[in-house]
């Protein structure tokens, strides 16, 4: 992958998501209806069916629901980084979301162990959420 | 009181064409599965009066199939998807029109051609194939890309509750292998131990290559008519006692637990509930099996075992020849082919008619699943070759 090449097609949508990560913020679309939160991208409040959503910042703190090992290559990212620990985050706000693990030992990963978002920038400047234990 | 559903229904015909690297599109496959479902039962197809149509995502498949087959005059006729729940969906559907008087004889057909040539397994992708936007992409940074990652974590997430083990995944697999040796369909008959099975590569830990499903081109068909008029055909009927369905909605809250809970456990009670059955009364049972898992989890909520007790339940041995509860007796999607819910299905008519040859296991009541999407649609169906 050069510099200049996109990791990630961008959309108006999920904007907001991305600029959240680049500054440092997990935000998650919350309703202003119920005040439920909802791991992106939802058009209608999934507990309530309002239309009224607005991205907020996660505390980015939660628990391990699962996680398993990546043993083959399904994107550049994932070259010469195998196993690579993909985990599904509890996050507090009762939101479940895909991610990854990083700085730690996949044997040491267990189901309920307690993660803080972290940060990972590509090469192109785009920015994604990760998890670390706590 | 019997349920007013139970056994006034059969499947009499089923037609399977050849599985696996078979290079043709998927509508011409599904054709030759109706003829071949009409031959088998005796009926000509100016008999056919409904037919509904499954077949894997992007395959051209669809409504036009009744052309293809020149079917003049229908009572019935949809294309469905409920993904691996589809076939047993399709039959239940079936069925309710015939005891409805809408259709007499219903041809339920699943095709799919998602191997191409020179292509590995491993590259075939069964999502949509529209660019994907920067979420979907995200997933796929990540590396949770598809089914398989998912129940994966599925696994892992049963194996730190439970201290479910490797090879108790593993027994799940050999066992199967062990009833795919025995039939001639079977794509992977070679013995497998579990030296073998630790020998394949990973894809997704916990799951090794042979956690997975095969990918299989082909076409299954079956024909579902009412049970008095099934006794008059070529086949020996195979009633259907009992079927229910359940879906549940992964809603990406962490407030529900839709790895270790399939849709299952809400669907099998209510089955055997119209079969007039109880889970002690099964012989046998034709899971859906696209992962190891999948047949641990289900077993679980099916209430053959307790929740988390799946693992030491398939170690024991139970589901090989022999063993108390014979599963998958053709080898499954895991050994034989994958034609979704129609591997258990045609398998489950198949034993039901006790024409399973050397595989032939206990068969009074056999107990048929189907599972899609990440174990949350799922169909189940009640089998026998008495009806009640």
């Amino acid at each position: 992958m050069t510099e200049t090449t996109a990791w990630l097609p961008t959309d108006d949508q999920s904007q907001p998501f991305f600029e959240g990560a680049s500054a440092g913020e997990l935000r998650l679309q919350r309703c202003s209806d119920c005040q439920g939160w909802m791991y992106p991208l939802k058009k209608r409040c999934q507990h309530c069916g309002s239309t009224n959503l607005a991205w907020r910042a996660s505390s980015g703190r939660g628990t391990v629901y699962s996680h398993a090992r990546l043993q083959r290559v399904y994107h550049p990212r994932h070259e010469g980084r195998l196993p690579l620990i993909l985990a599904w985050v509890d996050l507090e706000e009762g939101v479940r979301m895909p991610s990854n693990l990083v700085d730690c030992d996949p044997a040491d990963v267990r189901v309920g162990m307690v993660v803080q978002v972290t940060f990972e920038q590509f090469p192109d400047g785009t920015v994604i959420p990760v998890f670390r234990p706590l | 009181m019997k349920h007013p559903m139970n056994s006034v229904t059969a499947i009499t015909g089923l037609g399977l064409t050849e599985m696996g690297r078979v290079y043709r599109d998927a509508e011409d496959l599904a054709a030759e599965a109706v003829f071949l479902a009409l031959e088998d039962a005796g009926l000509q197809k100016s008999d056919l009066d409904g037919l509904l149509i499954n077949a894997g995502i992007g395959e051209g498949v669809g409504v036009p199939l009744h052309m293809t087959l020149g079917l003049k005059e229908l009572n019935l006729l949809t294309y469905m998807q409920g993904y691996g729940s589809s076939a047993g969906q399709m039959i239940q559907y079936a069925s309710m029109a015939v005891a409805n008087g809408l259709a007499n004889t219903v041809c339920c057909v699943f095709a799919d051609s998602p191997l191409k040539e020179k292509q590995r397994s491993g590259a075939v992708s069964y999502a949509r194939r529209s660019q994907p936007d920067a979420m979907t992409t995200l997933d796929t940074i990540y590396g949770v890309v598809g089914a398989l990652p998912k129940y994966a974590l599925a696994a892992q997430r049963h194996m730190d509750l439970f201290g479910t083990t490797q090879e108790q995944l593993a027994a799940v697999a050999i066992s199967q292998r062990r009833w795919a040796a025995m039939n001639p369909r079977a794509s992977k008959r070679e013995p497998l131990d579990l030296d073998a099975y630790n020998a394949s590569p990973w894809v997704v830990e916990p799951f090794h290559v042979l956690d997975c499903c095969l990918v299989s081109n082909g076409a299954v068909a079956v024909i579902v008519t009412s049970a008095e008029r099934a006794r008059d055909l070529k086949q020996p009927p195979v009633y259907i006692r009992g079927f229910a369905q359940a879906h549940n909605h992964d809603t990406g809250q962490a407030n529900h637990d839709p790895l270790i809970h399939s849709a299952g456990a809400r669907s099998a009670p209510r089955a055997l509930a119209m079969a007039d059955a109880k889970v002690s009364d099964v012989s046998q049972c034709q899971l859906y099996d696209c992962y190891t898992y999948t047949v641990i989890v289900t077993l679980e909520d099916y209430g053959f075992c307790k929740k988390g007790e799946g693992g030491s339940f398939v170690a024991e041995g139970h589901l090989g020849p022999g063993g108390a509860l014979p599963t998958n007796t053709g080898g499954g999607e895991l050994s034989s082919f994958y034609m979704w819910g129609m591997t258990p299905v045609s398998e489950a008519v198949i034993q039901g008619r006790g024409q399973g040859g050397e595989r032939q296991a206990p068969n009074d009541l056999i107990m048929v699943s189907g599972n899609g999407g990440v174990l949350a649609y799922h169909s189940t169906l009640v089998l026998s070759p008495e009806a009640a």
